[in-house]
């Protein structure tokens, strides 16, 4: 399977869209550095504000979904999903490989940049911590979802970004209820609770957060393997 | 024996389109021509037997087992597909060792690089994908399908775009596959390709199986099809009224002074007859043109009957 993981990785990594979203986590880092230079051993609360607002809210969610959309839904739509699917493979091997690929991809062009904007706030290795672990389990769930996402609708892209803009970002705070279908508001609380601030809000408590997010990435892998196991390919 | 191949009464819909009706056939070892005009439902049978789409009604089965449920199956199933789509960025050598890796075949690189000399490639070419010919790109489908030696291959239009040489080239390759006990399925809207395989043939037009069995009997049912003739000749009238007389035609138009068209019952009979005809009359035969010898005719025959 290292072949195809490296297969994976490499369709999914264009030059043009590493750097775009490289760019993304440059921005996290200078956004970190001015908070920090501002307010020099900044308070907690900014800058978990900073990688709530920034990180959490648009960095995690937008990245993990160019990666995991496309990692089989590019296949699935120009043709090339064939070549994976005659494999005598199972099915799930298939997806845990696609998403394997999406983290190797996702994963460093979030939990690095906004880890550094944590450190440039000049807040502590609590903030930094909290950081990376929050963002960790959100690119694991987002890539779940958008994985399933990406074979199950075409424009996975489309789809993904509103539900990320408009769902997450107005209709889940429209109340608490909503806000649990959120992934956002799972991800923040595993910030707010980890860095013990208030900022980024802890609307439910650690573990109930970390569990939504796991299982949120293995329902999204499930789904996959579900729908690649049933897709018709071209 | 378990056929290698067996749809029994196999349909496949699209929303309100019927893309295959019906379709019932078994394969053994051999070469199997899926002969039809484009959009027949060639492709569609071919996703069906690899299971790649489920048939909407119907069986479909290979080496006895459900292809949409076992994918165990696939370790014996070669595939080359009708789009054209490659990894792009990937060395032929490395998408070829994919396959042959996700296979298990021992020594993938090594088993790679042999098929790829096997379709004339250069397993040391390091350009993409991307950069290859569309004939090239075929060849390289060809050689992921062959790399795990298969048991079952499906071809899906596999001489398309590939040049009189690769073409004869890959042709005897197949038809030595298929004498050594492989079950290899190709489709193919080019009846003259078809002969070239020197096999079986099935017939396929709007979705239904039309037709079945050894070529020549095929082309014979061809053969003696009606037909419309242009006939070029200095006494075309004449000509037609013999050609009456002598009951080879069931129509005569004459289209100009020196051109007639004729409407035959019988194919055959018409070739036997038009000479001695034209003879009889005094005419001299200046051109004889069949007017609807082109696939889709055949497949429209084939179809009414």
């Amino acid at each position: 399977m290292a072949l195809l993981w490296r297969t994976l990785v490499g369709a999914s990594a264009g030059r043009g869209r590493l750097a775009g979203l490289a760019g993304l986590g440059v921005v996290a880092v200078l956004l970190g550095a001015n908070l920090g230079a501002e307010a020099a051993g900044g308070s907690p609360d900014q800058g978990a504000d900073l990688v709530s607002a920034y990180g959490l809210s648009l960095l995690v969610p937008v990245v993990t979904l160019v990666f995991a959309s496309s990692v089989l839904g590019d296949p699935s739509e120009d043709g090339t999903l064939v070549y994976l699917w005659l494999q005598p493979v199972p099915r799930w091997q298939l997806v845990l490989t696609a998403l394997g690929a999406a983290l190797t991809l996702a994963l460093p062009l979030t939990v690095v940049p906004l880890g550094l904007a944590a450190a440039a706030t000049g807040s502590g290795l609590g903030l930094v911590t909290a950081t990376v672990v929050s963002c960790t389990l959100g690119v694991v769930a987002y890539a779940g979802v958008f994985a399933w996402l990406g074979l199950r609708v075409r424009r996975a892209l489309l789809w993904g970004v509103l539900y990320v803009l408009v769902w997450e970002g107005f209709v889940a705070r429209a109340g608490d209820t909503v806000a649990l279908l959120a992934l956002r508001t799972s991800t923040r609380s595993v910030l707010a609770h980890l860095s013990a601030t208030t900022a980024a809000g802890a609307e439910s408590s650690l573990l109930v957060s970390v569990a939504i997010l796991l299982l949120a990435g293995a329902g999204g892998f499930a789904l996959a393997v579900r729908r690649l196991t049933r897709h018709e390919v071209a | 024996m378990t056929p290698v191949v067996e749809l029994d009464r196999a349909s496949k819909w699209f929303d309100d389109v019927v893309a295959v009706s019906e379709v019932s056939f078994s394969l053994g070892p051999g070469v199997t021509a899926l002969l039809g005009p484009n959009g027949a439902g060639k492709s569609t049978v071919l996703r069906l037997v690899c299971g790649l789409a489920s048939p909407s009604q119907g069986q479909v089965r290979i080496f006895g087992g459900d292809p949409r449920a076992d994918h165990r199956l696939y370790r014996r199933v070669g595939l080359v597909p009708q789009q054209q789509a490659l990894f792009d960025g990937m060395t032929a050598l490395r998408f070829v060792s994919l396959t042959a890796s996700l296979h298990g075949v021992t020594a993938p690189g090594a088993t790679a690089a042999e098929a790829l000399r096997v379709v004339e490639l250069d397993p040391g070419d390091e350009r993409g994908l991307e950069t290859y010919s569309k004939g090239m790109r075929q060849r390289v489908k060809v050689a992921q399908a062959l790399v795990h030696d298969p048991d079952l291959l499906v071809l899906d239009e596999p001489l398309d775009g590939l040049d009189p040489r690769q073409r004869a080239r890959l042709i005897g390759l197949f038809r030595r596959l298929g004498e050594q006990g492989r079950c290899v399925l190709v489709s193919s809207h080019v009846l003259e390709e078809v002969e070239r395989w020197g096999s079986r043939v099935l017939v396929l037009a709007q979705g239904r199986l039309v037709a079945e069995g050894d070529f020549h009997a095929i082309r014979d049912l061809m053969e003696d099809r009606p037909r419309r003739i242009r006939l070029r000749s200095d006494r075309p009238q004449a000509l037609g009224a013999e050609l009456l007389a002598a009951g080879a035609v069931a129509g005569v138009t004459v289209t100009g002074p020196d051109a007639v068209v004729v409407d035959t019952v019988d194919g055959a009979a018409f070739g036997r007859m038009v000479a001695p005809a034209a003879r009889a009359a005094g005419a001299r035969l200046l051109e004889v043109v069949p007017l609807d010898d082109d696939l889709e005719s055949v497949f429209r025959y084939l179809v009414g009957r």
